[in-house]
């Protein structure tokens, strides 16, 4: 039902002239980080800790913008923020706060985790297949090596069994 | 017949659309006048459609949002979605079902519900809200963010800043929230708004940082320039509007909020040169003026300044979320005239 509200709520906003807009001239609530997300690729080290930071001029900032010059003008309570990340479609919605900026702020940490799951996501499925490979090499090899123990014994055995033959005839 | 319908109704409805049809049958509404109370007992999701509804039906705007944030102020909660599903789906008190039903009603009236839960946020902050003081808008955050980004740039160990026009103190209130070491001055030429900033203040405990005074800065500019002294911002939101654009404004804005909060004068611009006509005397080397306008000012502001305030540069126009010029920043430059000669200076 919550789900069901915001949606209702967010179609509200979205029943006016709604636009997308890069936010690019609002101070940046980020720091931009010079190499991007391309430094995860490029590292690839499990040491590399921290979660990517957005760049704003990545980011699309869906609004209503009403007729009129709004500001004082007008007096909304609907506050429902939607944040795209560009490169990877990824889409938020927040309706958490009765505050914009809060609910802009928060929009941003939750695109940031999605966004770095999405991207971590496909490392971590690399690390987990190849650690699957060197598990089965593992397997393999200690299937062979208990192969050859086996063998080598059954090899003792018969040494001995023909050896304590030849004592008795 | 209605109490036994009603329950019947409940008993089977729960929250399915066949039930819930049966529940608009049974529940009648009256057009002219207040809604009735449900006899039986409803949840506070019920509630929330039954005056969605009403709302829809009087045109009244934002019918969604306006039932769900009353409803939930009444729960104890800031928005509905941040209850739990018990507490929606469970039967309100009879109590709590009147308490509903009046604040609900005042909504009838296009009243803000800002005020009529008396309360709103505005950032991390929430402020009491009591008409006819001005509600502050979504765009004003992003003043205050702007500030602080600049503010923030230059760690100053003391510094003060002033607000004109602070209304129920959100600017104020933010900025020396955020900043422990700031000091601030607030001015407003309505005793209602500087009565609310005062309690704002006390509510967050920020009163001992914070001054607020009953001052016109246009009827009495000296007592304003007695003050404050060597501030490092001032910041406002001063009326901009239009005086022949104030007529067509929604009801929520006329009938409610404080009209010399939003009226500008014949351009808006009225507050606006009188704040930078004594912006030189009132800043610090290399203080700023922080200003919201309407989306139509910021090149009047800009040539106006260059010709009419020494002491004054324009720095920049930033735009709002929703991509209109929203605000100014000015600055005030290392050579200062005498205080005689910016008196002399008029519109």
């Amino acid at each position: 039902m919550s789900t069901f509200l915001s949606i209702i709520s967010c179609m509200t906003c979205v029943s006016s002239r709604v636009l997308w807009r890069s936010s690019s001239s609002i101070c940046p609530l980020f720091k931009p980080v010079p190499t991007g997300l391309t430094a995860v690729w490029a590292a690839g080290k499990k040491d590399l800790v921290d979660v990517p930071v957005l760049k704003e001029d990545e980011l699309e900032e869906q609004f209503v913008r009403g007729s009129g010059p709004g500001g004082q003008a007008t007096n909304k309570t609907s506050n429902c923020v939607v944040l795209k990340h560009i490169p990877t479609g990824i889409v938020v919605k927040c309706h958490q706060t009765r505050s914009v900026d809060i609910n802009r702020k928060r929009a941003r940490e939750i695109l940031r985790e999605k966004v770095d799951v999405a991207y971590k996501g496909e490392l971590s499925e690399v690390l987990v297949k190849k650690k699957d490979s060197v598990l089965r090499k593992q397997e393999k090899r200690r299937k062979a090596n208990e192969n050859l123990e086996r063998k080598k014994q059954y090899k003792e055995i018969l040494a001995a069994e023909s050896n304590s033959g030849n004592d008795t005839v | 017949m209605w109490r036994r319908s009603l329950s019947a109704g409940y008993a089977r409805a729960a929250c399915r659309a066949a039930g819930a049809k049966r529940f608009w049958d049974l529940l009648t509404v009256r057009t002219c006048s207040a809604p009735a109370l449900p006899a039986g007992r409803i949840t506070a999701l019920q509630a929330v459609d039954v005056w969605r509804r009403h709302y829809e039906e009087r045109g009244v705007s934002e019918p969604e949002h306006s039932s769900s944030y009353i409803i939930a102020h009444l729960l104890g909660a800031k928005t509905i979605e941040s209850l739990d599903r018990g507490s929606l789906t469970e039967f309100l008190t009879r109590d709590k079902l009147e308490q509903v039903w009046r604040l609900c009603s005042r909504r009838l009236t296009r009243m803000p519900v800002q005020y009529v839960i008396e309360e709103w946020d505005f950032r991390d902050l929430t402020l009491m809200m009591r008409p006819p003081v001005f509600i502050p808008r979504p765009e004003t955050e992003e003043l205050v963010e702007l500030v602080l980004t600049d503010m923030k740039k230059q760690p100053d160990t003391q510094s003060t800043c002033l607000e004109v026009g602070c209304g129920s103190g959100a600017i104020s209130l933010s900025l020396l929230m955020a900043l422990p070491q700031l000091k601030a001055v607030a001015l407003d030429q309505s005793q209602a708004a500087v009565d609310l900033t005062m309690e704002n203040a006390l509510r967050l405990g920020l009163q001992d940082r914070l001054q607020v005074y009953h001052v016109d800065v246009i009827k009495d500019a000296e007592t304003a320039l007695r003050l404050c002294e060597s501030v490092s911002v001032l910041v406002s939101n001063p009326p901009y509007l239009f005086t022949e654009d104030m007529a067509s404004l929604e009801p929520e804005v006329l009938r409610f909020e404080d009209r010399s909060a939003l009226d500008g004068g014949k351009d808006g611009l009225n507050v606006i040169r009188q704040i930078l006509t004594l912006a030189p005397q009132i800043l610090s080397n290399h203080g700023r003026v922080y200003l919201e306008v309407d989306p139509r000012h910021p090149p009047l502001i800009q040539a106006w300044v260059e010709a009419r305030v020494d002491g004054l540069h324009y720095v920049e126009t930033r735009h709002d979320i929703t991509g209109r010029p929203r605000f100014c920043t000015l600055q005030k430059d290392t050579q200062v005239k005498s205080h005689r000669d910016r008196l002399g200076l008029r519109n």
